[in-house]
């Protein structure tokens, strides 16, 4: 592993506990979108170049802008909000976590991998036979997962509908 | 390896953050974060057992995207209801 890589890492688990533990929200979010940069880089390293510009796209250009949105829109940059259920679970809660960690190193220690596949740089020329042979039924399930999740979205945020019962009840007050 | 090995903590540090944050939006960036540890380790994954493992993190990639439309969606209407995206006061079933 080269110095570069390394520090690739360190920077990737930085952020990371930028992510979780900077109180403003929006601060988060960058934090977020720095650690999807980073990772963007390794997935490049790693011979998943189609991949790397899709997290760029994707991740850090749509999705989290539209976190950053929310947390705009709602006013909820503050994040101790609320009563604490559970006075100092923070210790507690790193723990669990060190163990779910350990659950998954353990599944990683005596593996013995050959890192020795040809990616063929990762590219779409190399991805496209695979999404549209093997994995062509999947492929249409996401699709489909996507349109549900649009009209869900689309849906649960719909304007109309609060006001719709108020007007009905302004009606029945007048027809009383 | 070592990727493997970051993936791993990675996604700790969202467990944890999942764990201890109070808004539903900074849990949701925690659940990202723990997306992205997957992804992460399917890529590593993917250079030793073939290409299979980045067409898996791409589907990961379209189904978060997914996922934040409807779970945004689901805090502006709660908002809308409650004034407040804190989880600890969304605690009972009633509307």
């Amino acid at each position: 592993m080269s110095p570069l890589e390394a520090l690739a890492l360190l920077f990737l688990l930085g952020t990371g506990v930028l992510v979780v533990t900077l109180r403003n929200a929006i601060h988060a979010a960058l934090a977020l979108i720095l650690n999807f940069l980073i990772l963007a880089g390794l997935y490049v390293a790693l011979d998943a170049r189609f991949l790397g510009f899709i997290q760029i796209i994707v991740y850090a250009g749509a999705i989290v802008v539209l976190f950053l949105f929310v947390i705009m829109l709602l006013f909820a940059a503050q994040g101790e909000v609320g009563f604490d259920p559970l006075v100092r679970s923070k210790p507690l809660a790193a723990l669990l976590a060190l163990g779910v960690a350990g659950v998954l190193l353990s599944g990683l220690w005596g593996l013995r991998l050959a890192f020795t596949q040809d990616l063929k740089g990762g590219l779409p020329q190399a991805l496209g036979p695979l999404l549209y042979g093997d994995w062509l039924f999947v492929l249409l399930a996401v699709g489909f997962l996507l349109m549900a999740a649009t009209v869900v979205a689309v849906a649960l945020v719909e304007p109309g509908k609060a006001s719709r019962t108020q007007e009905a009840e302004k009606r029945e007050e007048v027809v009383r | 390896m070592s990727y493997l090995l970051t993936s791993a903590f990675l996604f700790a540090l969202g467990v944890y953050g999942v764990l201890t944050r109070r808004t539903a939006i900074l849990v949701f960036l925690s659940i990202e974060l723990m997306l992205n540890a997957a992804n992460l380790s399917l890529v590593g994954f993917a250079r030793a057992y073939g290409l299979d493992g980045q067409v898996a993190a791409l589907m990961v990639i379209a189904i978060a995207a997914a996922e934040v439309a409807v779970g945004l969606g689901l805090i502006v209407a709660i908002f809308r209801h409650r004034e407040s995206t804190a989880v600890d006061d969304l605690s009972e079933l009633r509307g």
